[in-house]
């Protein structure tokens, strides 16, 4: 297994999710990148429940790209257990959401969220945004390796 | 006794006894009398209990009219928020689909698309651009409708300056004169005053973009509307025939092929000075340039 998972993608809208595939794809980073439909999903990637019950060794992720607005658990909450939880809190979390509501800033930075990036709309620039995302986290940014 | 006197006895004794029988009567009318005139005010008493119990009874149902207004207000309220945060969301992403993979395309299949092909994507692209515009622009509008406004005194020397800094990318390669002569404080909220001037000096620089050398000014003039502050450019102007159109949503006087735009900005300007309990106004000549005024609350004077 020489591909531990580096970054996990935390989002439902398929067009969003194959756009930002493409943009890893295209710096060689999307071999060790996960994709999770919604927040039920991504706590059961975290928490192995489901059916990531029984995971092989994935080591831990070196950042989290979430969606905030997600079926059955919205992304909020994800966040809220990713940092109340021993095991997780230390993993970086960037919020990539649509909303430019202030309501949804001020919450996650209250739960500790490491970065909030609004996507943007026009194509060239979302891109470039979810290029650097991945390029600082996973080549600049230093993980808490413990 | 004779009987003739015994019988006058009699007679007077009747007399008597008729007399008391009147006295009686009398005094069991004035006792009716009395009775009725009780009954009567009883019964207006009572009218006035009822009176008042309606009124009692009017003053519930209104307040549980109001009650229910403000219910009302508030369920809408909410209902508001929730539209504009699906608006802010679910509009913006299908957008983005629309521009990457119209971009998508470009990068991926470029051999096999001809130049007439590109050139249509590439307008595809701008499009969804401008939508995207538009959704932002109309949001900040239906927002400054509803945030709460936190007053404070504002420094407009000091915040007109730092607007036009922040613009300073949409003038660069531009020669644009910017003064700001001298203005006195306001009160207001700043984060809205500051969007005011912030649409006020992206128009002038847009506008006075044909012009070798653009002048705007930021000024005030304390004789007019008891103290107005405007903001001034050697731009292109306009007719004033059309100035009460200037401050409507999505109201434009230049073609957008010259001068890009969703028309919002002034529209959001009018809404914001007019939520302070200010004016704004504008003159211009078409190729002449434009002024637009705008009054706020007073400072205090340092």
């Amino acid at each position: 297994m020489s591909h531990e998972v580096e970054i996990v993608l935390v989002e439902d809208d398929p067009n969003d999710a194959e756009l930002i595939t493409r943009v890893f794809r295209k710096h060689n980073l999307a071999n060790a990148l996960v994709h999770v439909k919604d927040g039920a999903e991504a706590l059961d990637f975290f928490f192995a429940q489901g059916r990531y019950a029984d995971p092989p060794s994935r080591g831990i992720p070196k950042v989290v790209l979430l969606d905030l607005r997600l079926p059955k658990v919205s992304g909020i909450d994800v966040l809220r257990r990713l940092k109340s939880e021993e095991a997780t809190k230390t993993i970086p979390v960037v919020v990539l959401t649509s909303s430019r509501e202030e309501r949804d800033l001020m919450d996650a930075y209250e739960l500790g969220v490491n970065s909030f990036v609004t996507k943007p709309i026009r194509f060239e620039e979302f891109a470039k945004v979810v290029s650097e995302l991945g390029l600082y986290w996973l080549m600049v940014n230093r993980p808490c390796d413990s | 006794m004779t009987e003739a006197s015994a019988e006058r006895q009699l007679r007077l004794i009747l007399q008597d006894f008729d007399e008391e029988r009147r006295n009686l009567q009398r005094f069991q009318k004035a006792t009716l009398n009395l009775l009725e005139d009780m009954q009567e005010d009883r019964s207006r008493l009572d009218q006035t209990q009822r009176a008042l119990m309606n009124i009692l009874e009017d003053v519930e149902v209104e307040r549980g009219r109001a009650e229910q207004a403000n219910a009302l207000l508030e369920a809408v309220n909410r209902e508001l928020e929730a539209f504009s945060y699906s608006v802010s969301h679910d509009l913006r992403a299908p957008l983005r689909a629309i521009s990457g993979f119209a971009e998508a395309v470009v990068e991926d299949c470029a051999p096999r698309l001809d130049d007439e092909g590109k050139r249509y994507l590439a307008l595809i692209r701008e499009n969804a651009h401008k939508m995207g515009q538009l959704i932002d622009d109309l949001l900040t509008f239906s927002r400054v409708g509803r945030q709460q406004k936190v007053e404070t005194q504002i420094d407009m020397a000091a915040l007109a300056g730092s607007v036009f800094e922040e613009l300073a990318p949409q003038a660069a390669g531009r020669r644009i004169e910017f003064v700001v002569r001298p203005v006195p404080p306001a009160r207001g909220d700043r984060a809205m005053v500051r969007q005011v001037l912030m649409n006020l000096l992206a128009n002038a620089i847009k506008f006075t973009r044909a012009r070798q050398q653009g002048r705007i000014a930021f000024g005030y003039l304390a004789e007019l509307a008891g103290g107005a502050y405007y903001v001034q450019d050697n731009g292109v102007g306009f007719d004033m025939q059309y100035a009460d159109k200037l401050f409507g949503v999505f109201q434009r006087l230049h073609p957008l092929s010259e001068y890009e735009g969703t028309g919002v900005g002034l529209a959001l300007v009018h809404r914001i000075v007019t939520r302070h309990g200010g004016r704004v106004w504008a003159e211009g000549r078409e190729g002449l340039g434009a002024t637009f005024y705008f009054t706020l609350p007073e400072g205090d004077n340092p």
